[in-house]
């Protein structure tokens, strides 16, 4: 039989598809990439997931917040209803807004929003607190998300109204 | 027990540690210290099954 009359992949040198079948095995890569590499990857990975908790208990035990101090906010006589002033509490880095709301109730939170801490301000015409970064709304009665991004409620300051001043005594982060 | 067993447990652990640390973040965030410290412990024994069970099976798979 000539080399002419042959199939294609028993010709010599020939470049066949059924010829060379294991050309696209890399040995290196079997070695790298298999069944044992894979459980060991995920073995570390399980470990490095279950480590990455330590330091947010640590970060937790070391940052345990003490009492609070009283902390005067401003006069109720300057905070007409429907309008809210800006402080600082518990420390001066912390923001935090006091709303006298347009039913007359007296309202505090941490105005840092939980979504991506941008300032959250009231809205009269609303009734709400908007963080206008990403058209976040908390419910001014509770500090509760009502609608966008945030997930969780705004930390409650704890006032106290005394001889017409208005104090911060406490803070709560998880409330109603 | 049998490897298929072991890579279970394995698999398992990381379903576990991914929602222990999604939950210890948000604890911390929240200020919720007691559920923290619970979920880290959970999350570290969790690691620790995995690590035991990578041994037992590196134990069967490795004898001839």
């Amino acid at each position: 039989m000539t080399c002419k009359k042959k199939l294609g992949r028993n010709q010599k040198d020939t470049n066949d598809d059924m010829i060379n079948l294991v050309d696209n095995l890399n040995r290196e890569d079997d070695l790298k990439y298999n069944r044992r590499a894979f459980l060991k990857t995920a073995v570390g990975t399980s470990v490095a997931l279950g480590v990455a908790t330590i330091p947010f208990s640590v970060k937790a035990m070391l940052g345990m917040e003490k009492d609070y101090e009283r902390v005067e906010i401003t006069k109720l006589a300057d905070l007409p209803e429907g309008e809210s002033v800006v402080f600082n509490y518990p420390t001066e880095k912390d923001p935090a807004l006091l709303v006298h709301t347009v039913n007359g109730d007296l309202k505090a939170y941490n105005s840092a929003c939980t979504h991506l801490m941008c300032p959250v301000f009231y809205e009269k015409e609303q009734d709400v607190l908007l963080c206008p970064c990403h058209a976040g709304y908390f419910d001014v009665n509770n500090g509760h998300p009502t609608a966008g991004p945030p997930q969780r409620e705004l930390p409650l300051i704890e006032i106290e109204v005394d001889n017409g001043i208005v104090y911060a005594v406490g803070r709560q982060y998880r409330h109603g | 027990m049998g490897k298929k067993t072991y890579w279970g447990i394995i698999i398992a652990t990381i379903i576990i540690n991914v929602v222990m640390l999604q939950w210890t973040v948000e604890a911390f965030l929240g200020r919720e210290y007691d559920v923290l410290f619970t979920y880290n412990i959970i999350s570290l024994i969790s690691a620790g099954v995995a690590l035991f069970s990578y041994f037992q099976w590196r134990k069967v798979e490795y004898t001839k």
